[in-house]
C-alpha cells in the first residue's frame, strides 16, 4: 500500500479508572485482526505483572493495524494506551500530544467521573476529536439515556455521534471504529518539512539500548539518520526504525504522521524523556514540541536492604530498573540505623509502591522503606538555601531561619453532598481554600492549596472514606511556602533513629509523636529488655510509650505429637526474624518503618 | 531402640472448647470398632517387647465402656517388662468409676492422669468441663482407694478473666490432694479449636509469667521440684514416659492422630476416624534431617530443668557444643538465659520461661 497519510488515523481511548478501556482496547486489536483472538491474554496492553494485578495501567504502549472500513478503504490505525492514576498526569498528556482523536469511556452504569472529565480536559487541550462511547451496555444496570446527558452536560460534548458498546461482548465496536475513521482527522504536517517527532514512551531492551516511541510530527526519519535530541542536546544515528503490530516490525522509516519506534544506540532511559522532540542534526526544526516538562519526583524514601551484605544486590536491581523507568531517580545514601542505601524519588506513593514490589518480586531483595517525605526548601540565618528531602539531613534549629514546603494545587470533584465533608478534611491538611467551582446541578469541583506533605499521608485514602468513594483527586505542584515546621525525631531505647526522623507541622506534633510512638509499640515485637520509644523535637520528648520487656514465650505442652509442630512453627518464626533489622540491640520489623503511612488518623488529637 | 508406646484413645463426653488433640464425640459403635482396629494396627506395628512405659491418653480414654477399657489395657499389658515399667492412663472426673480403676489396676496401670483443669466451678464451665472440683476430688480419693500411689492431676491457667488470686486457689486446691505429681498448662488458644474461632485470646505475657511464677514457688514449698516446664513432682515420681519425649528419644505410637518416632522419621497416623476404622492408618511422614535432628534436640531437652549434658550432644551429633554455638552461647548466657554446671548445659529459671527465644536463637 502506498504511504498516504490521509488514511492513517491516530487515536487513544481515555477512561476513568474500571471503566473497561483495557477490554475495548483487546476487543479493537481482534476487530482489526491485528491480534487473533487466541493470543489474547486478557487485556493485552497491560503487560507488566503488576499492571495486570492492579488492574491500572501504568506504562504506555503503542499499536499498529489495518482497519477496512465500509468504505472500501483500508485504513493504518495508531492505537496509543494511556495510563490511568494522578501520580503519572504528565505521560497522559504527552500520549495525547501524539494523537488527533480519542475515544472517551463513558461507563453506562456509573456515567461521567472526575478524572474521566481530567483527561477530557488534557484531551481538549491537545485539541483532539473526542468520540463518546457508551460501555458496558450488556449490564441490567446500565442506563445509557443518563450516561448521554451526562456526556452532553457534564462534559459538553454533542450526542450525535455517540456509540454505545459493550467491551465484553463486542457489540457496537465496529460501528466505534466507523466512527474514528469519519470523525478523527488524519495527521496534518508536511513530510518535506524538518523532522519533528515526539517521543511518548521508551523503554530498554539489552541488546538494542532505548527503544523510543515516536509520533512523526513533521519530516520523515529513516535508519542511518543522524538525530538529535532537542531538549538533551545529544545526538545519535538511526540503527532501526519501525511499526509495532503489537510484534515489532523493522520498516525502516517512518513517514509524517506516522506512530513507531525507532531505536539508536541510546544507552540511558534519562535521556529520552516523554515530550522530547527528535529532529535531524543536518536539518533541525527551528523550535522543539511545545508541552514539554521535565518529569519531578514528588516523594523520596530511603531503601535499605534488610540484609547489609545485599547492598550490591540493590545497588544492580536500581540499575536495571531505571534502564525502563525514567521517573525513577535515587542516589547513594548511609544511615546510622540502616547502614547504606539509597534514597530514591518517586512520581507518587503508587510509583514507590510498585518500585518496591518490583525489588522483592523480580530481584528477590528483602528491603527496608523509610518514611516517604517530600522536598523541603530551609532558609539558614546565614541567608543559604537548602534543599532536603531526607528529614535527618535537617540542620539544628538554631540555623534554620524558616523551612518551605512544596504545596500543591488541589481539585477534587465530588458530588455536592460531601462537599462540608471534604472542606473539614482539607482544613485538617491545612488547606488553603481557593474556589468551588459549579459543575452541574449535581457536582461541585473544590479548589484548595494544600501541603504536598498532608497529600502523601492518608489524603487520598481519607477523601475516598469521606465521599463514599465519589470524589476524585487532580494536583499539580504549586511552588513552595514557608510552614510552620520541625524536625521530629524517634528515640528508640534512648537512641535517636535517624530513620524514622519525619518533619512534623509544629502544631499536630504532639498528636502525631504520639500516634507514631504507639503505632511504633504495636509493631515492635517485645524484646528481653523494656525499651523506651519517645518522640522528640529538638531534644524535648513530646510523646512516649515504652514496650515492657517479654516475660514468657514458651510452648505450654510439648509431647510427641507437639515436636514437629513447634519446630516448624519455629522456623517459620526464624524466617520472620530475618526480615527484621537488629538497631542496637533491638529487633525491629520492615513495617516500623512505614508506621507514619499507617498510622490511624483517629489516633490523633 | 524404642521401648516406649503412645496409645490415643480419641473418644470424649464432652468437648472441650480450647482443646486441639484429636478426638471425637463418644459414640458406641465407633468404639467398638475402633478398639478392634487400634489392637490390629498394634499387632502389624512389629513391637519389640518388652517395653518400659506405655501412656494411654486423649481424647478422654476413661470414656470408653468397662468392656472396651479392658480389652485394650489387657492388650497393651502384654507389651510390659513386667520388671520395670510405667504405665500411665489419663482419666476425668466424670467417667472415672469403681470399676473402671479397678479394671485399670487388674490390667497392670500403675499411673493414673487426672484432668482437674481447675478449683473454679465458672472457669470448668467456661471450658466446657463435665465435673465439678468437689467430683474430682472424690476420684481422686477413690483411686487413691483402689491402689494408685502414683497419681498425677493436671491444671490449667491463664483463662480468660482468671486472676492471680483464682490461681492461688486452685493450687491450694490442688496441693490439697496430695498426690506426689502436678502438670500445670497455660492456656493456649489453637488455630483449629472452637476458642479460636470464637476470637479468644491468650494471656498477656505479663500477667502469665505473674501466674506461672506463684505456682511454681508454691509447689516449690510444698516439696515438688519442677522437672520440665509444665511439670512438677516429688522425688522419684518424674513421668518415665514423657520424659521419653524431652530426652528426645524415639517411641512407638498407636491409634487415631497418634504421633511416634522411629528410625528418624517421625509420623502421625491418620486423623480421619473413617479411615482409620476402616484401617486405613497412614497419615504424614517426615524424615529428619540433621538440622531437624539438632533442633529437636533442643526443642526437647532444654524444657527439662537439668537440661542435658554435653557429652549427650556430642555422642549424638559428633562434634562439641561449645564450639558450635559459640557465638550465641555468649548472648545467652549474658542475657541469664543459659547456664552450665558441670558438664550440663540447662535454661535459668528465666530462660525456661523465655525457651522461644533460646531456641530461636539455637536455630540456624
Amino acid at each position: 500500500m502506498p504511504f498516504n497519510k490521509k488514511y492513517i488515523r491516530n487515536f487513544c481511548v481515555i477512561a476513568h479508572i474500571d471503566h473497561g478501556k483495557s477490554t475495548i482496547c483487546d476487543r479493537i486489536l481482534e476487530k482489526t485482526g491485528a491480534v487473533e483472538k487466541r493470543n489474547l491474554s486478557a487485556q493485552m496492553l497491560d503487560d507488566m505483572e503488576l499492571e495486570q494485578e492492579r488492574g491500572i495501567t501504568i506504562k504506555l504502549n503503542a499499536v499498529t493495524m489495518t482497519y477496512k472500513s465500509k468504505d472500501g478503504n483500508e485504513y493504518v490505525f495508531n492505537l496509543i494506551d494511556t495510563p490511568g492514576h494522578v501520580d503519572f498526569t504528565y505521560e497522559v498528556s504527552r500520549s495525547l500530544a501524539a494523537c488527533e482523536g480519542a475515544v472517551l469511556v463513558v461507563d453506562a452504569t456509573q456515567g461521567v467521573q472526575a478524572q474521566t472529565l481530567a483527561n477530557v480536559y488534557l484531551a481538549v487541550d491537545n485539541d483532539l476529536m473526542i468520540i463518546p462511547v457508551i460501555n458496558k451496555i450488556d449490564l441490567p444496570s446500565a442506563d445509557i439515556p443518563l450516561a448521554k446527558k451526562e456526556i452532553e452536560t457534564k462534559i459538553g460534548l454533542s450526542t450525535n455521534d455517540v456509540v454505545s458498546v459493550s467491551g465484553k461482548t463486542g457489540a457496537g465496536i465496529e460501528d466505534m471504529l466507523e466512527k474514528v475513521v469519519e470523525l478523527v482527522p488524519p495527521p496534518s504536517g508536511d513530510s518535506e518539512a524538518p523532522l519533528e517527532a515526539l517521543i511518548f514512551d521508551s523503554y530498554y531492551d539489552s541488546y538494542r539500548g532505548v527503544v523510543v516511541l515516536i509520533r512523526v510530527k513533521n519530516g520523515r526519519v529513516k535508519v542511518g539518520d543522524r538525530i538529535r535530541l532537542m531538549q538533551s542536546g545529544k545526538s545519535y544515528t538511526v540503527t532501526e526504525v519501525g511499526i509495532r503490530t503489537p510484534k515489532e516490525l523493522s520498516t525502516g522509516v517512518l513517514e509524517c504522521g506516522e506512530v513507531g519506534y525507532l531505536t539508536a544506540t541510546i544507552k540511558d532511559i534519562k535521556d529520552v524523556f516523554p515530550g522530547e522532540t527528535v529532529t535531524l542534526e543536518n536539518k533541525p526544526a527551528k523550535e522543539p514540541l511545545p508541552g514539554y516538562r521535565k518529569i519531578m519526583p514528588m516523594v523520596y524514601c530511603g531503601l535499605y536492604p534488610v540484609d547489609s551484605q545485599k547492598y550490591g544486590d540493590l545497588k544492580d536491581a536500581l540499575e536495571k530498573l531505571t534502564l525502563n523507568d525514567a521517573s525513577l531517580v535515587y542516589e547513594p545514601e548511609s544511615s546510622k540505623a540502616l547502614g547504606f542505601g539509597f534514597r530514591a524519588g518517586f512520581l507518587g506513593l503508587l510509583h514507590m509502591d510498585v518500585v518496591q514490589e518490583r525489588l522483592e518480586r523480580e530481584y528477590n531483595l528483602n528491603l527496608i522503606l523509610t518514611a516517604p517525605s517530600v522536598k523541603y526548601r530551609v532558609n539558614l540565618t546565614n541567608g543559604e538555601v537548602l534543599t532536603i528531602d531526607n528529614p535527618s539531613e535537617m540542620p539544628e534549629p538554631s540555623k534554620i531561619k524558616t523551612i518551605e514546603e512544596p504545596y500543591v494545587m488541589a481539585s477534587i470533584m465530588t458530588p455536592k453532598d460531601y462537599v462540608g465533608a471534604i472542606m473539614q478534611l482539607c482544613q485538617d491538611k491545612r488547606g488553603i481554600y481557593q474556589d468551588l467551582i459549579y459543575f452541574d446541578d449535581t457536582r461541585e469541583t473544590l479548589k484548595y492549596l494544600i501541603p504536598l506533605s498532608e497529600i502523601i499521608f492518608n489524603f487520598f485514602d481519607r477523601l475516598k472514606s469521606v465521599s463514599r468513594g465519589y470524589a476524585s483527586l487532580d494536583y499539580t505542584l504549586d511552588g513552595f511556602r514557608p510552614s510552620d515546621l520541625a524536625k521530629m525525631d524517634i528515640y528508640l531505647n534512648g537512641d535517636p533513629i535517624d530513620a524514622l526522623s519525619t518533619v512534623v507541622y509544629r502544631k499536630s506534633a504532639y498528636s502525631r509523636g504520639l500516634a507514631i510512638v504507639s503505632k511504633l509499640k504495636e509493631i515492635i515485637p517485645k524484646q528481653q529488655f523494656e525499651v523506651p520509644l519517645q518522640a522528640a523535637i529538638n531534644g524535648k520528648v513530646i510523646a512516649r510509650s515504652d514496650i515492657k520487656s517479654v516475660r514468657k514465650d514458651v510452648l505450654a505442652k510439648c509431647y510427641g505429637g507437639d515436636i514437629s509442630r513447634k519446630k516448624k512453627l519455629l522456623e517459620k518464626q526464624k524466617e520472620g526474624k530475618k526480615r527484621m533489622k537488629a538497631i542496637g540491640s533491638v529487633e525491629v520489623p520492615q513495617e516500623a518503618f512505614m508506621a507514619l503511612l499507617s498510622i490511624d488518623e483517629s489516633n490523633e488529637k | 531402640m524404642a521401648d516406649s508406646l503412645y496409645v490415643h484413645i480419641p473418644f470424649c463426653a464432652h468437648i472441650c472448647g480450647y482443646c486441639d488433640f484429636t478426638k471425637v464425640l463418644y459414640q458406641e459403635e465407633w468404639a467398638f470398632s475402633y478398639v478392634n482396629r487400634l489392637i490390629e494396627q498394634l499387632d502389624g506395628l512389629g513391637i519389640n517387647k518388652p517395653l518400659k512405659t506405655v501412656y494411654v491418653g486423649g481424647g478422654t480414654p476413661s470414656s470408653l465402656p468397662s468392656d472396651l477399657l479392658k480389652k485394650i489395657l489387657s492388650k497393651l499389658s502384654t507389651y510390659l517388662d513386667e520388671s520395670d515399667y510405667e504405665f500411665t492412663i489419663e482419666a476425668n472426673p466424670e467417667n472415672l468409676n469403681e470399676e473402671k480403676l479397678l479394671i485399670m489396676r487388674e490390667c497392670g496401670v500403675n499411673r493414673l492422669s487426672i484432668g482437674v483443669e481447675s478449683s473454679h466451678l465458672k472457669f470448668l464451665k467456661l471450658m466446657g468441663r463435665a465435673h465439678t472440683f468437689e467430683e474430682a476430688k472424690e476420684k481422686v480419693k477413690l483411686a487413691k482407694k483402689c491402689g494408685f500411689t502414683n497419681i498425677t492431676c493436671d491444671l490449667i491457667y491463664g483463662l480468660p478473666t482468671e486472676t492471680l488470686e483464682d490461681v492461688k486457689q486452685d493450687v491450694v486446691a490442688l496441693l490439697s490432694f496430695d498426690v506426689p505429681h502436678l502438670s500445670t498448662y497455660c492456656l493456649s488458644v489453637n488455630p483449629g479449636t472452637s476458642w479460636h474461632n470464637k476470637g479468644y485470646s491468650e494471656m498477656d505475657d505479663e500477667d502469665a509469667a505473674n501466674q506461672y511464677d506463684l505456682i511454681l514457688n508454691e509447689f516449690r514449698k510444698a516439696g515438688y521440684k519442677r522437672y520440665e516446664v509444665s511439670n512438677f513432682s516429688k522425688p522419684g515420681y518424674e513421668s518415665r514416659h514423657n520424659l521419653t519425649y524431652w530426652h528426645d528419644e524415639e517411641y512407638y505410637a498407636a491409634g487415631l492422630g497418634a504421633s511416634g518416632y522411629l528410625n528418624g522419621e517421625r509420623f502421625t497416623f491418620t486423623k480421619n476416624l473413617l479411615s482409620y476404622l476402616k484401617g486405613d492408618f497412614e497419615g504424614e511422614r517426615e524424615t529428619l534431617t540433621a538440622k531437624d535432628l539438632k533442633e529437636e534436640f533442643f526443642l526437647t531437652n532444654l524444657r527439662l530443668e537439668e537440661g542435658f549434658s554435653l557429652e549427650n550432644y556430642e555422642k549424638r551429633f559428633g562434634s562439641s557444643f561449645l564450639e558450635d554455638y559459640k557465638e550465641q552461647l555468649e548472648k545467652l548466657k549474658l542475657d541469664g538465659l543459659l547456664v552450665f554446671e558441670g558438664n550440663r548445659v540447662r535454661c535459668t529459671d528465666k530462660g525456661i520461661l523465655l525457651l522461644d527465644r533460646v531456641l530461636l536463637s539455637l536455630f540456624k
